[in-house]
């Protein structure tokens, strides 16, 4: 089987971009008939990215007024890689402090579950500033069993 | 996503179908909001037909467990999906949350 070629989409500064994004990966995906563990674990994972670039990278900005941009891609038979890239101030967001996830309700902070899922779901993560770009790539081997 | 809202005599039920998204939780929050309101004191979720949840969904579900206890009520969540269930393993939600395996058996 072929792997399908490197597919780029554009993306606003807002929240309704997310539901287009997950949808476009979907269907770039269709040849590789990921697991539907996997899609959903890649979607996720996408769109956590999109709301940080939004509301950290962005923040302040009007929804629309600026882009940035996610590349699909098979790397190796069997794996996906989403590799988003932003022109937004440097900002790491898997440097973010773990969450406690044996807290108590009363003592569970409202916020900081993204990333957290995002590092246990994907295979592997990298971020790296270059020049003017944030770049972060997010890979998951499909077929991976559950997490835990 | 479609939210299903059922009245029953202790309990108000809420399914949710399709993809539960950071563009979708805000309608969601607005409706425990308004059953909160109502006075309902337990929240049943039924998840059966949820296919996707973000973090942004998971916050909602979160926050509607503290304002149900809060209010002397209480939040149930039932009928989890495996990859639902994946998600709340591993936010720790398992173990802070009220899961049962069914909607009858959170009445």
């Amino acid at each position: 089987m072929s792997l399908p070629p490197p597919h780029t989409l554009t993306l606003a500064n807002d929240l309704a971009e997310i539901p287009r994004a997950a949808a476009a990966l979907e269907a770039w995906a269709e040849p590789l008939d990921p697991p539907m563990p996997d899609l959903m674990a890649l979607q996720l994972a996408l769109e956590e990215t999109i709301t940080n670039i939004i509301h950290h990278g962005h923040r302040d900005q009007a929804p629309g007024s600026r882009s940035f941009t996610v590349e699909f891609s098979a790397p190796a038979p069997g794996r996906i890689r989403l590799t988003l890239t932003d022109d937004a101030p440097a900002y790491d967001p898997l440097a973010r402090a773990e969450v406690d996830t044996s807290a108590p309700l009363e003592d569970r902070p409202i916020g900081g579950l993204g990333v957290h899922l995002v590092k246990k779901l994907m295979t592997h993560a990298a971020y790296e500033r270059r020049g003017p770009h944030n770049i972060l790539v997010l890979e998951r081997a499909l077929g991976t069993p559950p997490a835990s | 996503m479609e939210i299903t809202k059922t009245q029953h005599a202790t309990a108000t039920v809420l399914a949710l179908s399709g993809r539960l998204d950071g563009l979708a939780s805000p309608a969601l929050e607005k409706e425990i909001d308004a059953v909160l309101a109502a006075g309902s004191k337990v929240l049943v979720l039924d998840l059966s037909a949820l296919a996707y949840v973000s973090s942004a969904g998971l916050r909602v579900f979160l926050t509607a467990a503290k304002k149900s206890k809060t209010a002397g009520g209480r939040a149930t969540f039932v009928a989890l999906p495996a990859p639902i269930r994946e998600v709340f393993e591993l936010s720790g939600f398992l173990t802070v949350l009220d899961i049962r395996p069914d909607v009858a058996a959170a009445l």
